[in-house]
Order: structure tokens, then C-alpha cells, then sequence
């Protein structure tokens, strides 16, 4: 089984900027990715509150970020993570997909006795002595009922991605917030009607498309019981980033903050490190 | 057997897959990948049904036994690929 001082899990900005952070420390470090690095922002076409770039696309922002990490030393591995134990605890050393378990605290291990973690992931198992999560959040489903009532229309979560195969065609968004009001903007310079609906409405019955924009959910369903999480999921971490268990770091839009930007991931990934 | 990549030159995900894409083809020059640019082929997205990109529709002997949509690892593709082939 490969070692490592660290792994962090998820290569979005927090994670990417914590392996430089600490590879530049001196760490050997892993970063585990189940999709492709940058995480949410590679669907943003123009960012122009990065500093040092007037105007970047997310994809090309995430690509210079990933070289300059590759090339610093830190590793990836494009796996996805199917659960994290204790080095030295047995084979389920929590219990997964338990609500119950949602921000009780768990029996973490006594300060001092940790002698680090396993990562499986779908593809090997990995030893560690630090973990940084950094998972990120994804967009929240649709309800049953509305899923229900879109049939074998598309749903999409993304309008900057998928409004132009509906060039002149009646569409639907789904939401109530800054996010939806933008889907729709960009939506009506492309469809032929765009209807806005609340997430309890009906879906109108000649839209060909439902776009959602009800807000996102943190990643961390495999996280419960391992580390405390609040009640939207949240890991529960102050600006040092330390959770609820030794030597496991929250980063990034995952944890529980205010703030949530490119550089507030980017600090919490400089600050996790800092803390090791 | 042939992989249909449909992207367009504004999708984000679309760019981050070209260079898995482009490794793919490198490890497996026995599958031909065909590029299609979804606003330039329009007829194609829809023979296809393609309702969002990146969409990855593995062909085999020209009839679709398997689709993917959104932005994969190099792992995922070659498995996905091979399962289809079987």
C-alpha cells in the first residue's frame, strides 16, 4: 500500500492549492479526484475575481493550477473514495449513511493515539498520516414530485452548459435564488419562452427542458459519523479547518463558513496545511 | 468501434475532457474518436438526442451500445469503452 504524509480528497481550488502548499512544506502528498480536476468552476466560461487574471475561464484557470501542482510534486489519482478508517481501527471503523449520526459526536480517537487513516478508494487503498477533505459541494436534486413530473424530459443543472441545444425551444427553470435569476438571463437570449417556477410548482407541460437552480448540498454523505457534520451537512470546522477528529481537515466549500469563493478555498487550503 | 464526443467550444466540463480524450485516443488507436462540435453538427446532437454536453455515445459496428454525459477520468472512459465492446 502506497504512503503518504497527506491525502486530501477532491482537486477542486481548496485542494489543489493545499497540495502545493504542501508539497512545499516538504510532504509527500496525494490528491484523489473522481471526476477531473477544478471542481465547480470549470463551469464558469469568465471568472474576474481571481486576482492576477481579468477574465478567465474556469476549465483554463483549473488546467494552470493542476500543472503548477503536478509539477511541484504533488501526485493525483483520478479515483473515487469509498471510505476512510482509522490506521489502526477495524475494517468499519464508522458507520456510513447513518443520519442519526449527523453532528452527535463520535467516539473520535483519544488526542495523541491516531497513527493515521486508510483511504480506499474504487481502485486501491492508500495510508496517511493527514486528511484533508476538500469534496466540495454539488448541485441539490430536483424533489421527487417535480423528477417525477419532468418524465424523460432533460434535466439540467447547468444552463451555461446545456442552453444551446435548446436553441428556440420552450424551457423551464426551477428556483428561486441569484443562481436561477442568471440561468434564466442567459436562457432568454437562447429559448424561445423561459418559464420560472419555485421548487413546489408544477413543471409546464410544453417546456423541453428543466433547468435547476435550487441551490447545492455538500459531498459529504460518506463523511457521516467519521467527522461531525451540521444539519445541511456542512463539516464542521472554524477558519483553522481542524474537524471533530485528529488529523482530518475540512477545506473549501465543504466546510461550514460565510464566505464561500475561489480564494476563500484557496486560504483554507494554505491554512490546512499550516495546522499539520 | 467509434466514440462520439459531443462538445462545444463554451463548455467548460467539454475542455477539461479534451486532453482525457486526446490521451484515450493515443493508449487506443484501434477506436476512432470523432469530434462533434454540437453548434456546427446541430443535426447530429439531435439524431443523437443529445440533451447535455460532454456527451461520450460509444458506437459499435455504427449502432450506440453505450453513452456517458458529463466529464470522466481516463479509468472511467477505458472502462466504459470496454464494457461496451464486450
Amino acid at each position: 500500500m502506497k504512503k503518504y504524509d497527506v491525502i486530501i480528497i477532491g482537486a477542486g481550488i481548496a485542494g489543489m492549492t493545499a497540495g502545493i502548499y504542501a508539497v512545499r512544506a516538504g510532504k509527500s502528498v496525494l490528491v484523489l479526484e473522481s471526476t477531473v480536476q477544478g471542481g465547480q468552476i470549470i463551469n464558469t466560461l469568465n471568472i474576474e475575481n481571481w486576482p492576477g487574471d481579468l477574465g478567465i475561464s474556469g476549465a483554463d484557470l483549473s488546467q494552470k493550477i493542476y500543472a503548477q501542482a503536478t509539477k511541484l510534486g504533488v501526485q493525483f489519482e483520478f479515483e473515487e473514495v469509498v471510505a476512510i478508517k482509522d490506521a489502526t481501527g477495524p475494517a468499519a471503523a464508522f458507520p456510513p449513511f447513518s443520519s442519526s449520526s449527523m453532528g452527535v459526536p463520535q467516539a473520535a480517537s483519544p488526542v495523541g493515539s491516531f497513527n493515521g487513516f486508510i483511504i480506499q478508494t474504487d481502485e486501491a487503498e492508500y495510508a496517511c498520516q493527514n486528511v484533508i477533505l476538500a469534496v466540495g459541494t454539488e448541485p441539490r436534486k430536483l424533489s421527487e414530485k417535480q423528477a417525477k413530473d419532468a418524465g424523460k424530459r432533460p434535466i439540467s443543472y447547468c444552463a451555461t452548459c446545456d442552453g444551446a441545444l435548446y436553441k428556440g425551444k420552450p424551457v423551464v427553470v426551477v428556483g428561486s435564488g441569484n443562481t436561477a435569476k442568471h440561468e434564466m438571463k442567459y436562457l432568454e437570449n437562447i429559448a424561445s419562452k423561459v418559464y420560472h417556477i419555485h421548487h413546489d410548482d408544477p413543471i409546464p407541460e410544453d417546456a423541453e427542458a428543466v433547468f435547476v437552480a435550487i441551490g447545492r448540498v455538500p459531498n459529504t454523505e460518506f463523511l457521516k459519523g467519521f467527522v461531525d457534520l451540521d444539519s445541511q451537512g456542512y463539516i464542521i470546522a472554524g477558519e483553522d479547518c481542524k474537524t471533530s477528529r485528529e488529523g482530518v481537515f475540512a477545506i473549501g466549500d465543504c466546510r461550514t463558513k460565510s464566505v464561500r469563493q475561489l480564494v476563500t478555498a484557496a486560504s483554507d487550503g494554505a491554512t490546512a496545511v499550516s495546522a499539520l | 468501434m467509434e466514440l462520439l464526443d459531443f462538445y462545444a467550444d463554451w463548455c467548460g466540463p467539454c475542455q477539461m475532457l479534451k486532453p482525457t480524450l486526446e490521451e484515450f485516443e493515443k493508449a487506443h488507436p484501434e477506436i476512432k474518436v470523432k469530434r462533434v462540435n454540437i453548434d456546427e453538427e446541430e443535426d447530429l446532437a439531435s439524431q443523437y438526442r443529445v440533451s447535455s454536453i460532454p456527451c461520450l455515445v460509444v458506437l459499435k459496428d455504427g449502432k450506440e451500445v453505450a453513452r456517458e454525459v458529463g466529464v470522466m477520468p481516463l479509468k472511467k472512459l477505458e472502462k466504459l469503452v470496454a464494457k461496451a465492446g464486450e
